[in-house]
């Protein structure tokens, strides 16, 4: 256990040596962990801002109440632009999409669910599609909105009855008695919207179309909560998957320069050997989980859930790395392809397992790939002991993915360095 | 208290070391001479266990595992590449090797300070390793192994690439090590340092051991004769002058005579008591570049 101790300060001492190892693997943590908390916490605060543009080529009053309905919601940033200029802007890249309110669009119901001729287009960003379905729920709410100041509109509603009135008894391809039935809805209609003018139903129609109410999931907490608490795990991971890379690299640098075969001549086991470097790459990373901890807490204030949860889950990811990194230190011979080779597999890792884009904003496809990524448990299991309040036995299933992949990892690593070295 | 028997190891389609064969007594320094790639570095390897050999067995003092711990304690292996950790300073290098071998507290602080005196690099001790010149680092990379004072020492080329000064203290150093009575095993190609160290030398080629023996002998059954030049005041004439030497082929040239003989000493002494005066005197012995030369028709350095 001692010489395991001395290979580990000695990779600490190799670690700390190199300015440039210090920065990645401990500052750039705390700038990604800065920057995201800082960027979440102003989220809070502010409109998020899909930026759009808008033609208003209708010039009418539910146009503009259309418009308005736009601007007022926080996550749109609306300009008003002419058609080309509108389109040109899609085509930079300058705003997410076009919304282009052709000529007609505040002409009542007919206009507003034409099938046969749109009277709203939309030029979206190809690259953006997810925005740009995101829009168009914006948009329907929008028009949902529109259409409910029309509905306590009474005089505007009883044009339109008047309309659909004249319209049933000029056709020809309804029978008498379904065009009875129509009238009579028509005459219970207008008797309604005389009751609501007369007080009865004194809000009218006006009113949210939709009305959400939202629970929150995350653990009740006394003080406020901390947006950090949700890239907390995100980050943590981030600097879990520099240390790994770091720590494979220098595996394969002391084989390269000769000092792994040194100490494989010296009176250790080949256990001793990667089991150091395995204690170092562990002690690396709680020194890592120490320094954001502290920065969380006394810049972000972020509140912990369970703490002997998230030591749990800490311990779990952190050995699982530790044998990811075992692994990648054998996917070259040099420290430039394990370098390459190893950043290309954690990248993906941690790209595919939400360590760069929320989980929900993917296709259930690649959900489905990312329970392959030991970042997805990672996360899972952080996320459960700080704020989503699982219990131990919801920490289970994380944590023995986690052990599983990081002893595969593991065992596979230390299969193919003592292959690749016999 | 070391031995090889057939040792093989190949590498594809080339055998690296074919079918080699030696034993080496304590307190004997034993060198292995052969050109790069002949197989020198390999054997080294299989020695210490760093390589499983495809056949035959190494036996250290009975054991034929090399790669056990307690095997491993009696080994100190001197690398040809410097394995040091160049971002550590000299004395933390030799700290950590130190601990590797289980020494620690007074033992380990007297170990690395013999150490650093032995490597001359007690001055700078504080310094990284990067920062000292190649032959510092060999010197460096040298005694991380002779902490723990091990009986037997497998030194694989440790003078590549280093300065003449470095060189003689590294020299000084094994001579020190070969007076302690240690077992050692050196490769080179370099003859002067097999010449100059071992008491026996195996002339290493294509991964096979050619012939094995002091260096005496090796240059008496294969170095060939002497060449001698010597130039007289008066040239004697050519009939007197084979009177003496003991050669066929005597070259005369202006006052100069070249010829080749086996017993160099013996011609010599009897053209001086020939009262023949000389101006200048070459002989230049047989030495293992000859013998090399003569047993694979190449030379060490081809």
């Amino acid at each position: 256990m001692k010489k395991l101790l001395f290979l580990a300060v000695k990779d600490m001492r190799v670690l700390l040596s190199d300015k440039g190892n210090i920065f990645w693997v401990f500052g750039f943590p705390v700038l990604f962990a800065l920057f995201f908390g800082f960027m979440y916490s102003e989220a809070g605060k502010g409109p998020s801002g899909m930026k759009i543009a808008v033609v208003d080529e209708d010039k009418s009053e539910f146009s503009s109440s259309y418009i308005s309905g736009l601007e007022s919601d926080e996550a749109l940033i609306v300009v008003n632009l002419n058609r080309e200029e509108a389109i040109e802007q899609v085509r930079k890249g300058k705003v997410s999409a076009a919304v282009i309110l052709n000529e007609g669009f505040g002409d009542g119901f007919e206009a507003l669910f034409n099938s046969d001729e749109p009277k709203l287009e939309i030029a979206s960003d190809p690259s953006r599609r997810m925005e740009s379905g995101y829009l168009q729920g914006l948009l329907a709410k929008a028009q949902f909105e529109a259409l409910g100041d029309k509905f306590a509109d009474q005089e505007w509603l009883r044009g339109q009855i008047k309309l659909w009135r004249d319209e049933v008894g000029g056709s020809n391809a309804l029978e008498t008695e379904q065009s009875k039935l129509f009238l009579n809805f028509f005459d219970s209609f207008d008797t309604l919207i005389k009751d609501s003018n007369d007080g009865s139903f004194s809000a009218g129609f006006k009113g949210d179309m939709i009305n959400f109410g939202k629970l929150d999931v995350s653990r009740e907490y006394e003080g406020p909560i901390s947006p950090f608490q949700i890239t907390f795990p995100q980050v943590l991971l981030w600097g879990f998957l520099m240390c790994t890379s770091t720590f494979a690299i220098s595996i394969v640098k002391e084989r390269t320069d000769g000092t792994f075969d040194r100490l494989r001549i010296g009176p250790l086991g080949y256990a001793h050997i990667l089991g150091g470097k395995g204690l170092a790459c562990f002690i690396t990373c709680i020194f890592i989980v120490c320094i954001l901890f502290f920065g969380a807490k006394v810049i972000f204030k972020m509140p912990m859930g369970n703490f002997p949860l998230f030591f749990l889950g800490l311990f779990c990811t952190i050995l699982c790395f530790v044998g990811l990194m075992m692994f990648v230190c054998t996917l070259g011979r040099t420290e430039q392809s394990v370098g390459a080779a190893g950043w290309a597999m954690l990248m993906i890792m941690g790209m595919f397992g939400g360590a760069m884009m929320p989980l929900a904003f993917m296709p259930s496809w690649l959900r489905r790939f990312s329970h392959f990524s030991p970042v997805k448990w990672g996360i899972l299991a952080l996320e459960g002991a700080i704020w989503r309040d699982f219990k131990f036995t919801e920490m289970i299933s994380p944590c023995l993915v986690l052990l599983a992949i990081g002893f595969t990892f593991f065992l596979l690593g230390v299969l193919m360095l003592r292959r690749q070295d016999s | 208290m070391i031995k090889a028997d057939n040792l093989k190891k190949r590498y594809g389609n080339i055998a690296a070391v074919d079918d080699v064969s030696f034993a080496v007594e304590k307190g004997e320094t034993f060198g292995l001479l052969g050109p790069n790639g002949a197989g020198k570095t390999t054997t080294i390897q299989l020695l210490c266990g760093l390589l499983k050999p495809d056949g035959g067995t190494v036996s250290l003092d009975g054991k034929t595992d090399p790669s056990l711990v307690e095997v491993r304690s009696s080994l100190g292996v001197v690398p040809q590449a410097l394995a040091i950790y160049e971002e550590l300073s000299v004395r933390q290098n030799l700290r950590f090797f130190g601990r590797m071998y289980g020494l620690s507290g007074r033992q380990l602080n007297e170990r690395v300070d013999d150490c650093l005196e032995i490597a001359g690099l007690n001055k700078r001790s504080n310094d990284r390793a990067s920062k000292y010149s190649g032959g510092m680092k060999r010197r460096l990379n040298m005694v991380c192994s002779f902490l723990h004072a091990p009986p037997l020492l497998l030194l694989d080329e440790p003078t590549v690439g280093v300065d003449p000064q470095s060189r003689n203290l590294i020299f000084d150093t094994i001579e020190t090590m070969k007076n302690q009575g240690r077992t050692i095993i050196y490769t080179t190609h370099y003859m002067e340092e097999a010449q100059r160290l071992c008491d026996r030398v195996a002339i290493l080629d294509h991964g096979k051991i050619l012939d094995m023996d002091s260096v005496d002998n090796l240059i008496k059954k294969h170095g060939g004769p002497s060449r001698i030049e010597a130039e007289f005041e008066k040239l004697p004439s050519p009939d007197s002058i084979k009177q003496y030497i003991d050669s066929e082929n005597i070259q005369f040239e202006e006052s100069k005579i070249r010829f080749e003989t086996s017993r160099p000493m013996e011609s010599l002494a009897m053209l001086n008591r020939s009262g023949v005066r000389f101006n200048t005197l070459k002989v230049q012995t047989a030495n293992l570049e000859d013998v090399f030369l003569n047993l694979t028709g190449r030379r060490l350095r081809d």
